[in-house]
């Protein structure tokens, strides 16, 4: 759907990205991951054409991303912006219609969503009568409006309280169904893993990795193992001697324990079960991979180490 | 084109819900009739008996003016000629309101010269005028034809009359017709100057509340920039128009009730017993001349908005420039002084160029753009020699080439610096975006 092809950018002969370069596909949703200052809005911006690259290019289904693109693409910048004094009415038929809809049509979407929302009373109210909870979906409403077919978020639930998280989540998802596209930039790793399907992290404009979500835990995960046993816990230390590191534990009761291992020496799960088993009773043995933040964390840290070295 | 037009429209909708726009438009006009009220009544005065002395050295009037002169009106005759000076200051003519200088080539130059002390009411100016062509004409028809005074009437040369401040009789703190043109400058100036602003508060407001960015995705910067100039300046002659309309009826309504006395010729012959000189002394009154007859409202108007609108894009360009690159709303400051200056600049040469209209530095200053527009209101409305009309043009094609340039450069500058926040703005950094 989207080719970012080797992108640069340079400002005041600062490398704002260097050489980035995914692809988005039709009907997935990929996070954008990336500490503060990597490069994100300005990668976002550049897909938007709001600003132009110094080197590589954007591709919209094999075309090169050109002006009359932009119909198809619906973009909610990190810093919202809505005129104040205009009602929500106003402002909706202004953004409809500067993306391509009719009045006839904008109107039809803007009752729709405005009632899927449960926002219809809102209609003539002025940006600036509104909270910012409520002026965050009337944004969020602007940017889907002309039902494009990629939508391109930066932080789309902030502001939001968990009920409104969970209602664009489920919208979200389906707009996924419907094969639309979604780039989201976050920092809520949550919902991350919830919601995409894949992830590119950048960090100091490059791309530091990007595969699905799946893949990039399982690239990193650890040999960690969670499991829960019911028994002594003094019988289960001992049976597991040196090849196996307890990393932490949770007591449920006197007799009932979760415990985290980290396999050492080269051993496998199934030389952890001969080891305990007959010692305790084993209820669940499942393996822990990293969570987003964890990968987020630990490649951003390794980066900045070797850059450092 | 659809996107221009779309911001245009939203950016006219918001001027006219904007309450103080609205207010604008119908008091600004009603503040300029105020001020042409109190010009007018301050004309009139309480006085109702004046002192006239003619100063008629060859004894041309014989010490006669009419057999039944108007009341408030009384003459008085010497034959001498004395200097305006001494009639302003010396004690003796101090209890003389009025002075007509009876010129002893005023059979071959038709001229008439008037002083007064204090500013004169219309009616009085127009007593005077009647009176003295009437006296005028009887010695013409008595000692160079065999004419009737109705006959000779109908062939004679008006004189030509010269009101004067006693005080000032070289008229240089006066120039009705220069200070006309310097109104309407100044108008274009203000209007300038406040949609101007308008830009510019628009552009740093989109910024500031981050819709630019929304906009940004739908619109490239030059579209957005040209539909917001189109749309504020459609304001700003929607505003003008209810102007000219309101003050255009206010000066109607002033002329037939008002101030009849001062703009009814029947009213004045009413009051010299003669009807049937109405017509003739309705042409006559210098002031009334002037604002009905002399000032060529087609053509002023129709460059008044040509100016305007070559003003309005020129510095328009600069309020857009300084907006879209501000870092914050109170950063633009800075900028905002040098242009105001540049704007009072303008109307200050325009104060040059009325009392020195025919200096080189008054010829530069008509061409100049950021002067242009209020130096050639002045010069349209002192009126173009025959065969001169071309330097109008040429004014007005320097400022439109100017405003083009200057929107070019402003759309560099406004691409570059649209999506730059919290920055403090420096001069290095417009230049570095102009060359971009």
């Amino acid at each position: 759907m989207i080719n970012v092809e080797n992108i640069s950018k340079y400002i005041h002969h600062q490398t704002i990205l260097d050489d980035v370069s995914f692809t988005l596909e039709k009907g997935e949703i990929l996070g954008l991951l990336g500490p503060n200052g990597a490069g994100k809005t300005t990668l976002m911006r550049i897909i938007n054409k709001i600003t132009n690259p110094s080197k590589g290019f954007v591709s919209f289904d094999g075309d090169l991303m050109k002006e009359q693109h932009l119909i198809n693409i619906g973009y909610l910048p990190e810093e919202r912006g809505l005129y104040q004094s205009m009602t929500v009415e106003k402002q909706m038929l202004f953004l409809g219609k500067l993306r391509g809809l009719s009045a006839t049509d904008t109107k039809t979407q803007m009752d729709f969503w405005l009632e899927k929302f449960d926002i219809s009373a809102w209609r003539k109210k002025r940006i600036e009568e509104l909270s910012k909870g409520m002026a965050q979906k009337v944004q969020f409403i602007c940017t889907i409006l002309h039902e494009p077919d990629v939508l391109i978020l930066d932080e789309p639930f902030s502001g939001f309280d968990p009920i409104n998280i969970e209602l664009i989540r489920k919208e979200l998802l389906e707009f996924k169904k419907k094969g639309k596209s979604i780039i989201i930039s976050t920092h809520n790793m949550n919902n991350v893993e919830e919601i995409c399907d894949r992830a590119i992290l950048i960090n100091k404009g490059q791309v530091v990795l990007q595969g699905t979500i799946d893949e990039l835990r399982q690239q990193h995960k650890e040999d960690i193992y969670k499991i829960s046993f019911k028994g002594n816990m003094i019988a289960f230390a001992n049976a597991l001697w040196a090849g196996y590191e307890i990393i932490d534990k949770e007591v449920h009761s006197d007799d009932t324990f979760t415990i985290y291992l980290k396999m050492r020496q080269g051993n496998k799960i199934n030389d952890l079960l001969n080891a305990v088993i007959g010692q305790v009773e084993i209820s669940s043995v499942e393996e822990v991979l990293p969570s987003m933040e964890n990968v987020f964390v630990k490649s951003i840290n390794a980066q900045n180490e070797i850059e450092s070295e | 084109m659809n996107k221009i037009l779309l911001i245009a429209k939203r950016e006219i909708a918001e001027r006219f819900n904007n309450r103080s726009f609205r207010w604008l438009m119908f008091l600004g006009p009603l503040f300029v009739l105020g001020m042409v009220y109190i010009f007018l009544a301050t004309t009139t005065t309480n006085k109702k008996e004046w002192n006239v002395i003619l100063f008629d050295k060859k004894e041309i009037f014989d010490t006669k003016i009419t057999p039944n002169p108007p009341e408030n009106l009384s003459f008085f005759f010497i034959n001498a000629f004395i200097d305006y000076d001494e009639f302003a200051h010396q004690e003796k003519y101090q209890k003389y309101d009025i002075s007509v200088w009876i010129n002893e080539k005023i059979v071959s130059n038709k001229k008439v010269m008037v002083t007064y002390r204090e500013k004169l009411p219309e009616h009085v100016k127009r007593q005077i005028i009647f009176l003295v062509e009437r006296r005028m004409e009887e010695i013409m028809v008595d000692q160079f034809t065999d004419l009737s005074v109705e006959k000779f009437r109908e062939i004679k040369q008006s004189l030509n009359f010269d009101f004067r401040d006693a005080y000032d009789p070289k008229n240089e703190k006066s120039n009705t017709a220069s200070w006309v043109g310097f109104s309407f400058g100044a108008l274009i100036i203000l209007f300038v100057f406040m949609f101007g602003m308008t830009i510019l508060r628009s552009v740093s407001r989109e910024k500031s509340n981050r819709i630019v960015e929304v906009l940004l995705s739908s619109v490239n910067a030059k579209q957005l920039l040209t539909g917001k100039v189109l749309g504020i300046g459609f304001s700003a002659i929607v505003q003008f128009a209810v102007w000219t309309l309101i003050v255009g009826a206010g000066l109607a309504i002033f002329r037939s009730t008002v101030f009849p006395d001062m703009f009814s010729a029947e009213l004045v012959a009413d009051a010299v017993n003669n009807v049937n000189y109405s017509a003739e002394l309705a042409t006559q009154s210098p002031f009334v001349d002037l604002i009905f007859n002399q000032i060529q409202y087609t053509n002023m108007l129709l460059f008044f908005a040509l100016f305007f609108i070559g003003a309005y894009l020129f510095y328009g360009a600069f309020f857009a420039m300084i907006g879209a690159s501000m870092g914050s709303e109170s950063d633009g400051q800075q900028f905002i002084i040098p242009l105001s200056l540049l704007l009072l600049a303008s109307i200050l040469s325009g104060y040059f160029v009325v009392y020195s209209p025919s200096t080189t530095l008054a010829m530069w200053l008509s061409y100049i753009p950021f002067t242009s527009p209020m130096v050639m209101m002045i010069e349209l409305s002192n009126g173009f020699e025959d065969g001169n009309a071309w330097q109008l043009f040429l004014s007005l094609a320097i400022l439109f080439i100017s405003a083009f340039l200057m929107l070019i450069l402003a759309g560099r500058i406004y691409k570059n610096g649209l999506l730059r926040f919290n920055h403090r703005l420096k001069l290095k950094m417009l230049i570095k975006w102009m060359k971009k």
